[in-house]
């Protein structure tokens, strides 16, 4: 049989637990407080026996048996509570008010008893209480046994016990009750988490945590599950999207491939082929696909590690300088006005290689996108943050405002730009390279519009301080 | 010249040993690491073409295993894997050259020359002689027919490598690689103008160039 669900909770165990702790400390704290009263109670009354016994053992002393016979028969008619018996040499009962000792074999050492004595009520009837009593024997022979009526202070200590079995049974009522009432109230906040965990595991991926605003450890660990969710979905999305653009992507160069392929092996079967020139070309839209294919790759490799591979310290003029050596000529033949104004003596740290593939992607836009007699400047400068920037400014027509943060994303490219060739995936791999390193990609409005042209891109590749 | 593939995927090695069968080599086969090793202590080759990975022993083993037994033959790595740090540690296990899978014929082709040249080039020189293109690499000169060329540091590395590579193709990769010390692929075909201006300072006035487009594959430097 399972247990209801209540039962299984963490927090019942753990009250559980709690109160068996509880429970052995109360049970300690009750057996003292027993010791402490009934305890008490009864080692009072021996003491009452003790003295009473001394008392009369020193008028059996002082004036012998007669005397200590006088006397308990004095204190037997009085009212003092004690019970008494005075055994003579023989063995005979001389005085007393019980008949009979309740200490069997007495070997004449001083002996304790605990014994039944009747009375008699006020109504007349025979009740039976509890005594106790010590039996000693006197310097001449004759036996002595001072007795106490017990009764009341076993009823005291009946009630002592009492109570504190009641305190006991309420301990564990109310440890229980509270138990159970806690484990409720934690079950729920952990049942409706548990139901969302399940719900997205079943594909709901849309399923949130519901936030009390108690701003307790549950609050947290929803609100954390929540993110977590948050991040995964756009992740999904992410990878969903890039699914979609690298079909999209990868699809019209390969239709293109496959006509080229396809007229080539038409025209070569009719024998009037030179299908050297298709195949040419059919090489090229390969090697376009095989470049989309590795930048994909690049940046989903790189998001998925989340940090730049094997990073090293060095002054980023020297990148700087080695990348403006490759591109430099490239712009002028494409009569582009090259500058590059680079800060030296800095450092970053870094994978150089990514760095370098990102400023020439930088580049690579810069060039595709601005018309020739325009102008592409390189920067390299330290930021008042102490952050390093790389910059990457152009003069061709800019991407308008609302459109920037859009170009970043993976394979977006802006419409009227779609018949450039190029993978669109040049921005998002920097932007990938750039958080990768712990930094990011700002885009801003160029030098403005002169003429025909402008108004231009600038794009910031900030780098944290090493 | 004698090449070994070691490669698991059949239809790859077929290809690649058709390919290369016509380009005028001898081709032999592993397939996997343990058959390539056999082979390799078996056979002479020029160069081998080893997969990175493979059943039983993978790529870096087998290059780990042949450099220990003072094997020396050439060997160029072939990967799926293409992160900087997998280059790294295909080079530092003892392969000379990496090529990232999928590639262009060419390049292979251009890349398995390379290594069987570099072989041969085992003592250092000092003079470089293609046809009438003289380059003295300690007074760092370039004459063309007696005629002093004028470079730039980039373009006289640039021109070093077509040198000794005289003969045959080099791809644009190949020349990122090895002269920019760069191993990605540009979006535009940036080594191109480097190529002309090269061209214009060594062909200029001759009415023979010598450095050739090669289509689809990238350059050569003729005699």
């Amino acid at each position: 049989m399972r247990l209801p669900r209540i039962f299984r909770t963490t927090p019942f165990r753990l009250t559980l637990l709690f109160l068996a702790l509880f429970t052995a400390a109360a049970s300690l704290f009750l057996a003292y407080i027993y010791i402490a009263t009934a305890g008490e109670a009864t080692r009072r009354t021996d003491q009452d026996i003790r003295r009473e016994m001394r008392s009369l053992v020193d008028v059996y002393d002082r004036a012998g048996v007669d005397a200590i016979n006088r006397s308990l028969i004095e204190r037997t008619s009085s009212e003092k509570p004690f019970l008494y018996l005075l055994v003579g040499k023989d063995g005979r009962r001389v005085s007393g008010s019980i008949e009979q000792s309740p200490v069997e074999s007495f070997t004449g050492k001083p002996a304790w008893a605990t014994f039944q004595v009747t009375d008699v009520d006020p109504q007349g009837r025979a009740v039976k209480h509890p005594a106790r009593g010590l039996q000693e024997k006197l310097s001449g022979g004759e036996i002595l046994f001072v007795g106490a009526d017990a009764g009341e202070d076993e009823a005291y200590v009946a009630q002592i016990v009492h109570a504190l079995q009641a305190a006991g049974l309420l301990v564990i009522l109310l440890g229980l009750g509270g138990g159970i009432l806690v484990s409720r109230n934690v079950s729920r906040s952990m049942v409706s988490l548990i139901d969302v965990v399940e719900r997205v595991r079943n594909g709901e991926t849309g399923v949130r945590a519901h936030v009390r605003g108690a701003r307790d450890e549950f609050d947290e660990l929803a609100q954390g599950v929540n993110d977590m969710l948050d991040r995964l979905e756009r992740s999904m999305a992410g990878h969903k999207h890039a699914g979609d653009a690298i079909a999209h992507d990868l699809r019209s160069p390969l239709t293109r491939l496959r006509a080229r392929l396809e007229a080539a092996y038409i025209d070569v079967e009719a024998g009037k082929g030179n299908a050297e020139e298709a195949l040419v070309q059919a090489l090229e839209d390969t090697d376009g696909v095989l470049k989309t294919f590795g930048a994909v790759l690049s940046i989903a490799r790189l998001q998925a590690a989340g940090q730049a591979p094997s990073p090293v310290i060095f002054d980023p003029a020297e990148l700087a300088a080695d990348i403006s050596e490759l591109y430099e000529p490239f712009c002028e033949e494409k009569d582009l006005e090259y500058a590059a104004e680079i800060t030296r003596d800095l450092s970053i740290r870094g994978n150089r290689e990514f760095l370098a593939q990102a400023l020439a992607n930088l580049l690579d836009n810069a060039v595709k996108y601005t018309p020739a007699g325009g102008a592409i400047m390189l920067r390299v400068r330290r930021r008042s943050s102490g952050e390093v920037e790389f910059s990457v400014t152009d003069t061709g027509p800019g991407v308008p405002d609302e459109d920037r943060e859009r170009v970043i994303q993976r394979f977006v490219r802006l419409e009227n730009s779609r018949n450039e060739p190029g993978a669109g995936l040049g921005l998002s791999l920097v932007a990938a390279v750039a958080e990768a390193h712990g930094g990011r990609l700002e885009l801003s409005e160029g030098p403005g519009k002169v003429g025909e042209m402008g108004p231009g891109l600038r794009v910031a590749f900030i780098l944290p301080r090493p | 010249m004698r090449i070994l593939i070691v490669e698991d995927d059949l239809e790859a090695a077929e290809a690649m040993a058709r390919g290369l069968t016509e380009a005028g080599h001898n081709c032999a086969r592993g397939a996997d690491g343990q058959e390539g090793l056999t082979a390799a202590r078996d056979g002479t080759y020029d160069v081998m073409v080893v997969d990175r990975m493979m059943p039983r022993m993978d790529g870096i083993q087998l290059v780990e295993t042949l450099r220990r037994e003072g094997d020396r033959t050439p060997v160029l790595f072939l990967s799926a894997l293409g992160e900087v740090g997998d280059r790294v540690d295909g080079l530092q296990a003892g392969a000379d050259d990496y090529l990232v899978k999928p590639y262009a014929f060419p390049e292979l082709i251009a890349r398995i020359e390379a290594l069987a040249r570099r072989r041969d080039t085992g003592s250092v020189q000092t003079l470089l002689k293609v046809g009438d293109l003289e380059m003295d690499l300690i007074a760092r000169s370039v004459h063309r027919a007696g005629k002093a060329v004028d470079l730039q540091p980039r373009e006289f590395q640039l021109l070093e490598f077509l040198m000794r590579h005289a003969g045959q193709s080099v791809t644009r990769t190949m020349l990122l690689e090895k002269v920019w010390h760069y191993h990605f692929d540009p979006q535009t075909n940036v080594i191109d103008v480097h190529i002309s201006r090269l061209r214009s300072k060594i062909d200029k006035g001759f009415d023979r160039p010598m450095l050739q487009t090669v289509r689809g594959a990238g350059y050569r430097l003729d005699a």
